[in-house]
């Protein structure tokens, strides 16, 4: 199709030009690399017998902590990207210029991901970078059973990689819902609702079979399953099938924004 | 009518003439009380079917253990006791006199002890437990019962004795045991395992020892008998004693409170607020913002040139709207879920039924209210000051729920600083019971009022940020 690579091109300009994509890619670079740091300088073994390896912390997912804060800066970026054409009414010329609508979608898309994926990717590069340096001090090292982080280690590559590709999801859950739902604020509201609620009503809920039930369907709580390397069969759901609850979230508002922008007055 | 009347009339106006809030307001309300209802319904416990469950005379849930050497005494009478040494670990640990109905746990009792650092304390029926001297051992004991009434009496020297406190123990009967006892409440330790925190209870002991033990008693003093006080399951440490000529020294261990579960059901079936808060978070944003998008402020600064009073305006409708649809949402919620939870093992004897009428409750039944109206003030001041509402409706909804997510995986610690600084603390007013570092959800560790004074402090920073702003910036 001669559309989509024009397409690309003017989404990618559209992306570029405007500055709050940069403000929130570095947000979502510098969140996740400053949370994680904060994580892991809680951490201490004070409390652990024997000490340290008593404990048991999962480090890994512990130096990725910080996918809780980045991600809503890419959640934002995302459906900004979408929600600011409608409030600018910007919408109508880019469908004039180009009519059929499923490549201005799959476009955005494109570039959007690319700009996530790779402020994700530093992100976590820098977050286990900082896992390197303020585990060993302190006192989680390599002789009390905790060896330096390392994505040669399989199951950190594994928590790594997921949880760039759980950003990556985000965003399309955040393209999706914007083309769906067309405002910045009913966007944002829902999604972050989406997100939060259930892990936090989680909380409360004594039930553990029920418990486990609410966070197998959470968006976030399933989607970082994939982030643990100990205690896999204590998750609610396992690591795959859990980015699998996640991008079932994505791939549905994807395909519902696509209808919608397919089908709807722009 | 005067400005700012006006002012409130046009806030008012403009905040019940956009269907999208109103309909943002309504769905909060439905939110809140389905959401409320669903942890409702996915909550259980099966408390009251353990076998160390202890009740106390009034129904209500009790720990009672400890070591008791007695012997019955029939009609009024009295024990006098010199504790001459307490070696203890723990501070609040007692050796004193005690009278109680029979050796169950959980039977009526009224005792009179020293403790290491916590002064002479009278205590009864798991109610009672107060301060009523200021010594330590070696210090004088007396304990008198009279009919209904048991008197206690404290003195230096055991010459002259002074009375420091009566309690009415009514329904005692004629025979009840009475003697020496000595406890020693456990060690609590902060426990990191497998990622999360616990909460472990390391049981203690503590030995006293007693001379000059007199028992007035109508009929011929017995012998002393031993033992130990406790819970059906056998006490991790078992107390004893040693007689030598007059002198008594009595080791115990466990403690004698109250020991209510720290599930709090009202806290349960508020879970709703963290779900129906986000859409009072979307109206307040709003409710500034969407002035900046169309345009308004300027015909809203035009018609009322005090923009101080402009926001004071916004500020109480929204406040005082949200206020009732919270305080709607959360009595619905409470009066909807209590029911379920009773019916799912939240029952008396280990739950007493919670009634609006008790202070706690109505404070965490109103405080939720209150917590919605703070949240949008918030919002409110945050759209002012940013006037964008991406940005302002993230920050918002990410302070309040990100740090209570957070804050489930960090150390205990760490985790209840971290909610002190963020608005968040704010859902600690949802607890009608005393706060507890031993659940999963940090915020029950957080004193209600502070939480609650956290959430007043990021509002009003933010309204006065924005008050600020609004004058000095241009429209």
């Amino acid at each position: 199709m001669i559309l989509l690579p024009r397409a690309v091109r003017a989404e990618w300009i559209k992306l570029r030009s405007v500055r709050s994509t940069w403000w929130l890619s570095l947000a979502a670079f510098a969140g996740l690399v400053a949370t994680s740091a904060a994580a892991l300088a809680t951490l201490s073994t004070t409390h652990c017998s024997p000490v340290p390896p008593g404990c048991d912390e999962d480090t890994v997912r512990l130096s990725l902590a910080g996918v809780y804060v980045g991600q809503i800066a890419v959640l934002v970026l995302a459906v900004l990207a979408v929600s600011t054409e409608y409030s600018t009414r910007t919408i109508r010329t880019t469908v004039v210029a180009c009519p059929t609508r499923l490549p201005v979608l799959a476009a955005k898309i494109g570039v959007v991901l690319g700009v996530v994926l790779c402020a994700g990717a530093l992100g976590v590069l820098g977050s286990l970078v900082a896992g390197r340096v303020i585990l060993p001090a302190n006192g989680f090292v390599a002789s009390a059973g905790y060896p330096p982080l390392s994505l040669a280690d399989g199951p950190t590559l594994r928590a790594a990689a997921s949880t760039v590709l759980y950003l990556g999801l985000i965003a399309l859950l955040g393209l999706g819902a914007a083309a769906a739902l067309r405002d910045t604020a009913l966007s944002l509201v829902t999604l972050l609702g989406l997100l939060f609620a259930f892990p936090t009503v989680a909380a409360f809920i004594a039930d553990e079979v029920w418990r486990d039930r609410v966070l197998r369907f959470s968006p976030m709580a399933a989607g970082l399953a994939a982030q643990a390397t100990k205690r896999l069969d204590a998750l609610p759901i396992g690591p795959w099938p859990g980015l699998g609850v996640l991008a079932a979230y994505a791939g549905g508002a994807t395909v519902l924004g696509a209808v919608l922008f397919r089908v709807r007055d722009a | 009518m005067n400005g700012f009347a006006r002012d409130l009339r046009a806030e008012w106006t403009k905040l019940r003439s956009v269907r999208g809030w109103v309909l943002a307001l309504l769905a909060s309300v439905v939110l809140t009380v389905l959401v409320s209802l669903l942890a409702a319904t996915a909550s259980s416990t099966d408390v009251n079917a353990s076998g160390e469950f202890v009740v106390g005379p009034g129904g209500q849930p009790v720990v009672d253990d400890f070591h008791f050497v007695h012997q019955p005494l029939t009609g009024s009478g009295s024990i006098t006791a010199r504790v001459t040494a307490q070696r203890a670990v723990q501070e609040s640990a007692r050796a004193g006199v005690m009278i109680k109905d029979g050796t169950r746990s959980g039977a009526a009792f009224a005792a009179i002890a020293v403790t290491p650092r916590h002064g002479v304390r009278l205590l009864s029926n798991f109610t009672v437990d107060r301060t009523v001297g200021s010594g330590a051992a070696p210090h004088w004991l007396r304990l008198a019962r009279h009919g209904a009434e048991i008197t206690g009496y404290e003195s230096a020297d055991g010459s002259t004795w002074s009375p420091v406190g009566t309690v009415d123990l009514r329904g005692l009967p004629d025979t009840v045991e009475i003697g020496l006892f000595v406890n020693s409440p456990p060690e609590v330790r902060l426990g990191r395992q497998a990622g999360s925190t616990s909460i472990g209870e390391l049981p203690t002991k503590s030995t006293a020892t007693f001379d000059n033990v007199r028992l007035e008693s109508p009929l011929e003093p017995g012998p002393w008998k031993s033992e130990d006080v406790s819970r059906p399951v056998a006490k991790p440490i078992g107390g004893d004693l040693v007689q030598a000529g007059g002198v008594f020294t009595v080791t115990g261990s466990g403690d004698i409170a109250r020991d209510a579960p720290d599930d709090d059901p009202v806290a349960i079936g508020l879970t709703g607020f963290f779900v129906g808060l986000m859409a009072v978070v979307a109206v307040g944003v709003l409710f500034m913002t969407s002035e900046y998008r169309r345009r308004m402020i300027r015909t809203t600064f035009a018609a009322s040139p005090r923009r101080g009073r402009v926001l004071a305006a916004k500020a109480v409708v929204l406040g005082a709207v949200t206020f009732v649809a919270g305080l709607i949402a959360s009595v619905t919620a409470f009066l909807v879920s209590q029911p379920i939870l009773r019916d799912r093992g939240f029952a008396p004897p280990a739950f007493p039924p919670a009634s609006l009428a008790d202070w706690p409750v109505l404070r965490a039944v109103v405080g939720a209210a209150a917590l919605m109206a703070a949240v949008a003030l918030f919002s409110l001041g945050l759209g002012a000051i940013l006037r964008r509402s991406a940005g302002a409706i993230t920050i918002a909804v990410g302070l309040m729920l990100l740090p209570t997510i957070v804050s489930t995986f960090l150390p205990l610690p760490a985790a209840k600083l971290f909610l002190l600084v963020t608005p968040a603390s704010g859902f600690a007013i949802q607890r009608a019971k005393e706060p507890t570092d031993a659940l999963v959800e940090p915020w029950a560790a957080i004193s209600p009022w502070a939480g609650f004074g956290v959430l007043c402090l990021y509002a009003a920073g933010a309204i006065g940020v924005a008050f600020w702003l609004l004058r000095r910036r241009d429209a």
